[in-house]
C-alpha cells in the first residue's frame, strides 16, 4: 500500500480514533441514562405506629415494632391517630379510561347534554350535594398498572424502579390495600386482572377479567356486574374493588364520540345507582360504607391513552358517603386534585397509616363529618409522613433544626433554598395549629375559627409545595442534558462512519489496483445497496411501537433477504461461468490463487458451486427453523410454535435433542481440528478437554433431569463448576500457546527461500492457522457453555446458530471475490442479531431467563448472576463475535498473493480493522437513532411499556459489542506480536 | 449472439401488457370487491386461472428463434416453468417467514403460482433453457446494456412484482388489526402493485429504446 497512493490511515491512528469515538459514545449514553431515567430513593417497608409521631433526625431505624394481631393493631392506630375511622366499608369502583370531563365538565362548564343525560343518577348525587368530585390528575404514563399503583400507594415510580423489579409484577411497596389487610380487612376484587398481578395473595375472593381483547365492550363488564347481588348480600368483606374495562375498550374502538359511549355511560351510571342503593339500605351505625368512583386515566379524542395530554390525564375521583354531604356545593367548579391524593385520603378515612412513599395530599371536602381539631390532625399526619419522605430525599433536611432556627427567619424574608422554604412553611403550619389549644380555654368561637382556617391554609401550602417538589423529582426530564447527550452520541456515530468510509475507500483503491483484471466492476452491487437500505428501514421501524415489539420479524426479514440475495448472486456467478469458456479459463487461474486450506484446492468448479449453494440453503433453512422455534413478540405470542410443542411432549424428547446438540458441537469441532493436521500434541489436548467438557454437559443434562424433584442440586452445581474450570483453563491455554506451536516455515517452501516474498507468505499462513485454532475453540467452547446455561428447549436453536455461522464462513471462503469483505462482516452480524431472537429473547423484560443465572453458583452473588444472565441473553451475538476470529483466519489467506506486504502493521490492519469497526458502527447507528426515538417518544402511549425496556436492551447490546470487539482485537494483536517476535528470532538464527 | 432478435414495436408492447392487465382486472371483477381479504385462496385461484393462459399465450408469441421453436413448444416451456417457479417462490416466501400451517397451505400455493406467472413463466416462454438470457434477466444491469425490448418487458414487471411483494410484507407486524394484514393478502397487494409499476417502467424503457434505435439509424 506504500506506493499505491491509498488514503488509508495508519493502524494506530485508526485505533486511536475508534477508542475516542467509543468513549464519546459511552459518555453521551451515561448522560442520557442519567437524565431520562431518574432514580429516586424510596422508603422500604410499611408504615406502622411510628408514622403517627414526629420523626427524629439521625435515628433512621426508629425501632422495629413487634407484629400485632389485627384487632390490636387497629385499636393502636385509632388511639395514636386521634381521628376515629369515618367508614367501615369501602367500595372502590374503577371505570377504566373515563375522563372526568364526562361527569364534571371542564373549567366551570357542565358536561355536554348527552353526557348529563347518560348518567342521570350520578348527576343527581352531585346536584344534591351527596357526592363530591375531583379532576384527579394522573401522572404519565397514563396506562393502567402504574396508575393503580399510584392510587393505592400515593407514589409515582420512575421507570428504572419498575425495570429493576422486572422479575415480578407484584407490588412490594407500602400501599393502602396491604395496610387494610394488616388490620384485618377482607378484600374482594372483581374486574381487571391487573389487580391480581399487583396483589397475588391479598384478596379474600377475586374474579379477574383479561384486558387483552380490546374489542370486547360487553362481556368484560358483565363478568363484573353479575357478582353484585351476591356480594352485597354477603357480610364478610370490608373492601370491594370493581374495575370496569368496557368504557376504555369503547374509547379504543371508536374514540370519545363513539356511538357506544352514551349507553356505556348509562350502564356505569346504573352500577353506581345499584351500589349506592345497596350500601344506603345497609346504612346504620355499624356498617358505614364509602363509595369511591375513580378512573385510572382519561383518553384522547381518538380514545387512546398513555401520554401526558390534558385529555389523557383528566381522571375522575368521585366520593359518595355521609362525610361528603354538605349544605352548599357547586359540582361543576374545576375541583382539581392529584390522583395520588386518593391514597392518604382513604388511609385517614379508614384509620390506617399513610403509605410511606405517598406524595398525595388529603382532600378536605371528604372529611366534613369530622371536628375541626380532627381535620387539623389529618393534615398534621399527612405532613409528618411527608417529613419522613423529605428526609430521605434531602439528607440535610431536619425539622428539629427548623424549630431551633425558626426565629432567625423573618416572615417576609424570601427563602433561598428548598430546605429553608420547607422549614418555613412547616413551622408556620405547626405554629398555627398548636397555639390553638391555648385559645380553646377562652371559648371564643370566632378566634378559634380564624386560627383553624389559618392552620388549614398553612398546612395545605406546605403539603402542596412538598408534593409538587417530590413529584418533579420523579417525572421531570432535563431536556438540555438529553440533547447534549444525543449530540455527543451523534458525533461519535459520525466519527465511526468517517473512519469506516476512509478505510473502505483505501481498500477499494487497493483492490482495484491488484485485481483490476477480474474485478473491473466497481459499481454498487445489489447486496451492498440492500445493506444500506436495510439499515435505513431498521432505523425507521424503531419509531413504531409495533415494530419494536415484533423486532424479531424485522431482523429475520432483513437477514433472510440478504442471504437470498447471496443465493441470487451465486446463481448469477454460476451462469456467468458456464456461459463463457474464456471466463472459465480465467476463473481457473484466479481460483487457483484464491484457494485456502479451509477449502481444498482440488475442488472442481461444479463441486465448488454445489457447496456454495448448499451453504446458503443451510443458512436459510436454519434461519427459518429458528424463526419458528419461539413465537416471540406480543401480538402473536399465543400462536403455536416448536418450543411449545416440545414443552408439551415428553421430557425425554427434549433431553435427546440436548444430547444430540452436544454431540453435534463436539463432532463439528473435531472435524474442524482435522483440517489443521492434528499431529500436534497441544491440539490433541485441547480436543480432549473439549470432549470432556461435552461429557460434563451431558452429565449435567442427565442430572438435572433426575433432580427435578429434589430441592438441592448439589451434583449439578459441581458438574457446572468443573466445566467452568476446565473450559477456562483450556481457552487460556489455547489463546496463549497457539501462536507458539505453529511453524514459521514449512518444509515445502524451504527450497524456494531465495527472496522475502515466500517467507512473508509462509508466516502469514502460520498466523492464519493460529487464529483458526483460537477462533474455532472459542466458538466450540462457547456453544458448550450455552448448552449448559440455556433452557433445555434452546439446544437445537443454539446448534442451528453455530451451523449458520460455519456455513456462512464456508460460503465466503469458497469464493472471496463474490462479496465485498464488509458485506461479509455485516452479513455475519445479522446472523447474530436474528439468532438472538431465535433463542426466545424479546424486547420485553419478562423474557429474560433468570433461572439459568444460578447454574454453577453455590452461593448468591449479584455480580456472578448478572454476568451469567448477560451471557445467556446475548449468547448468539457473542457466539458471532467469537466466530469472527475464526472468520478472520479463513478469509485473510488471500494476502499470500500480495508478496510485498511485509510490515506487521499492515497485516494487523488488514486483519482486524473492518471486523472491529463495522460492528461498532452498526451498533452506534442503532444506539444513536434509538436514543433520538426515545427522546421524541417520551410522551408516547407506550414509552414505559415498549420503548424504555427496548432501550435497556440497546444499552446491553452496546456492552456486548464492545466486549466482542475487544476479544477480537486482543486475539489478533497478541497473535501478530508473538509471530513478529518469533520471526525476528528466526531471522537472527538464520543469519548466524 | 446467434439468436435472431425479434423486434417488438411499442404498440405491441402496450398490447402485451394490456392483455396481462386485463386478466388481473377480469379476475378482480369476477371475485368481487374485498374477496381477497375475506377468502384469499379463492381470489388468488381466480387470478391464476385468468392470468395463466394470457401470460403463456402472449409471451409464447414473443419467443426467441421462432423458426426453430414452435408456439406449442414455447407454451409447453411456460407450463413447465409455472410449477418450478412456484416452488422457488414458495421457498423464498417461507424462508422470509411465511406461515407453514395447514390453514395457509392453499393460499401459499396459489400465491406462489401467481408470482410464478409474474416472474418465471414469461422468461421460460421466451428463453427456454438458455443460460445467457437467464443470466441477463437475473441481473439488474439489463436496464443499462440490453438492446432488446423484450428483455425490458420480462425483467421490469418481474423485478417489480418481487420488490412489491417484499415491501408489502412490512405492514404485517403492525398492530393495526386490519384484516388485510394477514398472509398473503398484503403481500399480494404489494406484488400486483409492483408488477403494474414494472409494466409501466418497461413501456417507458421500450419507448426510449425505440427512440435510441431511430437515432442510430440517422
Amino acid at each position: 500500500m506504500a506506493g499505491g497512493g491509498g488514503a488509508s490511515p495508519s493502524c494506530a491512528a485508526v485505533a486511536g480514533w475508534t477508542v475516542t469515538a467509543v468513549l464519546l459514545q459511552v459518555v453521551g449514553l451515561s448522560m442520557f441514562l442519567y437524565g431520562f431515567f431518574p432514580v429516586k430513593p424510596t422508603l422500604p417497608g410499611f408504615s406502622g405506629a411510628e408514622s403517627y409521631r414526629m420523626p427524629s433526625c439521625g435515628l433512621a431505624g426508629g425501632g422495629e415494632q413487634p407484629a400485632l394481631p389485627p384487632d390490636q393493631l387497629r385499636s393502636l392506630y385509632r388511639e395514636l391517630s386521634e381521628v376515629p375511622p369515618v367508614y367501615d366499608r369501602l367500595v372502590l369502583m374503577v371505570i377504566d379510561g373515563l375522563p372526568a370531563e364526562f361527569v364534571l365538565g371542564r373549567v366551570g362548564k357542565p358536561p355536554s347534554k348527552e353526557m348529563v343525560e347518560s348518567m342521570p343518577y350520578t348527576q343527581s348525587l352531585l346536584a344534591g350535594c351527596k357526592a363530591t368530585g375531583y379532576h384527579a390528575k394522573a401522572a404519565p404514563p397514563t396506562v393502567t398498572m402504574p396508575r393503580l399503583k399510584a392510587m393505592v400507594s400515593g407514589a409515582i415510580g420512575g421507570f428504572l424502579d419498575v425495570a429493576f423489579n422486572f422479575n415480578t409484577q407484584a407490588f412490594l411497596d407500602d400501599n393502602l390495600l396491604d395496610q387494610l389487610h394488616m388490620i384485618g380487612y377482607k378484600l374482594v376484587m372483581l374486574g381487571d386482572e391487573t389487580w391480581i398481578k399487583l396483589f397475588p395473595k391479598l384478596f379474600w375472593r377475586q374474579d379477574g377479567v383479561s384486558s387483552f381483547y380490546v374489542k370486547d365492550t360487553v362481556e368484560v363488564d358483565f363478568n363484573v356486574s353479575r357478582h353484585l347481588e351476591s356480594e352485597f348480600a354477603a357480610k364478610d368483606w370490608n373492601m370491594l374493588i370493581l374495575h370496569y374495562l368496557g368504557l376504555d375498550h369503547v374509547g379504543h374502538i371508536g374514540g370519545r364520540q363513539s356511538v357506544l359511549m352514551p349507553q356505556k355511560l348509562k350502564e356505569m351510571d346504573d352500577v353506581i345507582r345499584r351500589v349506592h342503593n345497596a350500601v344506603s339500605g345497609l346504612e346504620d351505625n355499624l356498617d358505614r360504607t364509602l363509595l369511591v368512583v375513580v378512573s385510572d386515566h382519561g383518553m384522547t379524542e381518538g380514545g387512546n391513552h398513555g401520554g401526558s395530554s390534558y385529555e389523557e390525564t383528566d381522571s375522575l375521583a368521585l366520593f359518595i358517603g355521609h362525610s361528603v354531604q354538605s349544605s352548599y356545593c357547586s359540582p361543576y367548579d374545576q375541583n382539581e386534585a392529584l390522583q395520588v391524593d386518593l391514597a392518604p385520603t382513604l388511609s385517614l378515612l379508614f384509620g390506617t397509616p399513610i403509605p410511606k412513599n405517598n406524595i398525595g395530599v388529603v382532600l378536605p371536602e371528604v372529611f366534613n363529618s369530622l371536628t375541626d381539631q380532627q381535620k387539623l390532625r389529618t393534615l398534621e399526619l399527612n405532613s409528618l409522613q411527608f417529613l419522613r419522605l423529605l428526609q430521605a430525599q434531602l439528607p440535610a433536611f431536619c425539622f428539629e433544626d427548623c424549630i431551633n432556627s425558626k426565629y432567625g427567619l423573618g416572615i417576609d424574608k424570601i427563602p433561598q433554598s428548598v430546605e429553608k422554604k420547607l422549614c418555613h412553611l412547616l413551622s408556620k403550619a405547626f405554629d398555627s395549629h398548636h397555639p390553638s389549644h391555648l385559645h380553646q380555654t377562652s371559648n371564643v368561637k370566632s378566634i378559634e375559627a380564624g386560627c383553624n382556617r389559618t392552620a388549614v391554609n398553612a398546612y395545605y401550602e406546605f403539603l402542596r409545595y412538598a408534593s409538587e417538589w417530590l413529584s418533579h423529582r420523579a417525572t421531570n426530564k432535563p431536556f438540555y442534558l438529553l440533547v447534549s447527550a444525543i449530540s455527543l452520541m451523534i458525533v461519535s456515530c459520525l466519527s465511526l462512519m468517517g473512519i469506516v468510509s476512509c478505510l473502505l475507500k483505501g481498500k477499494s483503491l487497493s483492490q482495484f489496483e491488484h485485481h483490476s483484471e477480474w474485478n473491473s466492476d466497481y459499481h454498487w452491487h445489489l447486496d451492498e445497496v440492500f445493506i444500506i437500505m436495510g439499515i435505513f428501514l431498521y432505523v425507521s421501524s424503531l419509531g413504531s411501537s409495533s415494530f419494536v415489539e415484533e423486532e424479531q420479524y424485522t431482523w429475520h426479514y432483513l437477514t433472510s433477504t440478504l442471504y437470498l440475495i447471496f443465493l441470487i448472486k451465486t446463481t448469477q456467478s454460476m451462469l456467468r461461468e458456464s456461459n463463457s469458456a474464456v471466463a472459465r479459463a480465467e476463473g481457473k487461474i484466479f481460483h487457483g490463487n484464491d484457494c485456502s486450506y479451509f477449502t481444498s484446492c482440488k475442488l472442481i468448479p461444479s463441486m465448488r458451486d454445489g457447496y456454495k449453494l448448499c451453504t446458503i440453503i443451510i443458512i436459510l433453512v436454519s434461519g427459518r427453523i429458528l424463526r419458528a422455534w419461539h413465537q416471540g413478540g406480543v401480538n402473536w405470542v399465543h400462536f403455536p410454535d416448536i418450543s411449545k410443542s416440545l414443552a408439551q411432549a415428553d421430557s425425554f424428547v427434549v433431553k435427546a435433542l440436548q444430547i444430540i446438540s452436544v454431540l453435534a458441537v463436539v463432532v463439528l469441532y473435531s472435524v474442524s481440528l482435522l483440517l489443521l493436521r492434528p499431529r500436534k500434541l497441544n491440539i490433541l489436548l485441547v480436543w480432549l478437554s473439549h470432549f470432556f467438557c461435552g461429557i460434563l454437559v451431558v452429565l449435567h443434562i442427565w442430572q438435572s433431569q433426575i433432580n427435578t424433584s429434589l430441592p438441592t442440586k448439589h451434583s449439578t452445581t459441581s458438574i457446572a463448576q468443573i466445566f467452568y474450570v476446565i473450559a477456562s483453563i483450556s481457552l487460556t491455554f489455547t489463546f496463549v500457546a497457539s501462536p507458539w506451536i505453529f511453524p514459521i516455515h514449512s518444509m515445502e517452501a524451504e527450497p524456494t527461500s531465495s527472496g522475502s516474498s515466500p517467507k512473508t507468505a509462509i508466516h502469514l499462513q502460520g498466523i492464519n492457522h493460529s487464529m483458526f485454532l483460537i477462533g474455532i475453540t472459542y466458538a466450540a467452547f462457547w456453544c458448550l457453555l450455552q448448552l449448559l446455561l440455556q433452557q433445555p428447549i434452546n439446544a437445537i436453536p443454539l446448534l442451528l446458530i453455530f451451523l449458520q455461522i460455519i456455513s456462512s464462513i464456508m460460503h465466503f471462503s469458497l469464493d472471496k471475490s463474490l462479496h465485498k469483505k464488509w458485506v461479509q462482516i455485516v452479513a455475519m452480524q445479522l446472523l447474530g442479531l436474528s439468532g438472538h431472537f431465535g433463542l426466545g429473547n424479546t424486547n420485553n423484560l419478562a423474557s429474560i431467563d433468570v433461572a439459568g443465572a444460578f447454574i454453577g453458583i453455590s452461593s448468591y452473588s449479584t455480580v456472578l448472576s448478572g454476568i451469567l444472565m448477560f451471557m445467556i441473553t446475548y449468547g448468539s451475538p457473542l457466539l458471532l463475535y467469537l466466530g469472527m476470529v475464526f472468520y478472520i483466519s479463513v478469509i485473510n489467506s488471500d494476502d499470500i498473493s500480495t508478496p510485498h506486504q511485509s510490515k506487521w502493521s499492515c497485516i494487523l490492519d488488514k486483519m482486524i480493522t473492518l471486523p472491529c469497526l463495522l460492528p461498532l458502527l452498526i451498533n452506534s447507528i442503532a444506539l444513536t437513532s434509538y436514543t433520538i426515538v426515545l427522546l421524541l417518544m417520551r410522551n408516547h402511549l407506550f414509552v414505559w411499556s415498549v420503548f424504555s425496556p427496548k432501550y435497556l436492551y440497546v444499552c446491553a447490546a452496546t456492552v456486548c459489542t464492545c466486549a466482542g470487539v475487544f476479544i477480537i482485537a486482543v486475539t489478533a494483536v497478541y497473535t501478530c506480536t508473538v509471530f513478529s517476535f518469533r520471526m525476528r528470532n528466526y531471522k537472527d538464527k538464520s543469519y548466524n | 449472439m446467434g439468436d435472431e432478435a425479434t423486434q417488438v414495436s411499442a404498440s405491441s408492447a402496450v398490447a402485451v401488457h394490456a392483455l396481462c392487465f386485463a386478466g388481473i382486472v377480469a379476475a378482480h371483477q369476477l371475485s368481487g370487491r374485498g374477496m381477497l381479504v375475506s377468502n384469499p385462496a379463492y381470489a388468488l385461484r381466480l387470478l391464476v386461472v385468468f392470468e395463466a393462459p394470457l401470460v403463456i399465450a402472449v409471451f409464447s408469441l414473443l419467443r426467441r428463434n421462432p423458426k426453430r421453436c414452435s408456439f406449442l413448444k414455447a407454451a409447453a416451456r411456460g407450463l413447465l416453468g409455472l410449477p418450478i417457479g412456484a416452488f422457488l417462490n414458495a421457498f423464498g416466501a417461507i424462508v422470509l417467514g411465511a406461515p407453514i400451517g395447514i390453514k395457509y397451505w392453499a393460499a401459499t400455493t396459489y400465491w406462489s403460482l401467481l408470482m410464478s406467472l409474474f416472474t418465471f413463466v414469461p422468461a421460460a416462454c421466451v428463453f427456454g433453457a438458455s443460460k445467457v438470457n437467464w443470466q441477463a434477466v437475473l441481473s439488474h444491469s439489463i436496464y443499462c446494456g440490453s438492446t432488446d425490448s423484450v428483455d425490458y418487458m420480462i425483467s421490469a414487471p418481474a423485478h417489480g412484482a418481487v420488490i412489491g411483494a417484499w415491501l408489502g410484507a412490512w405492514p404485517m407486524p403492525l398492530d393495526w388489526e386490519r384484516p388485510w394484514q394477514e398472509w398473503p393478502i398484503s403481500v399480494t397487494y404489494g406484488s400486483v402493485a409492483g408488477h403494474l409499476i414494472g409494466m409501466a417502467i418497461s413501456l417507458a424503457l421500450v419507448v426510449t429504446h425505440k427512440r435510441r434505435g431511430r437515432a442510430k439509424a440517422d
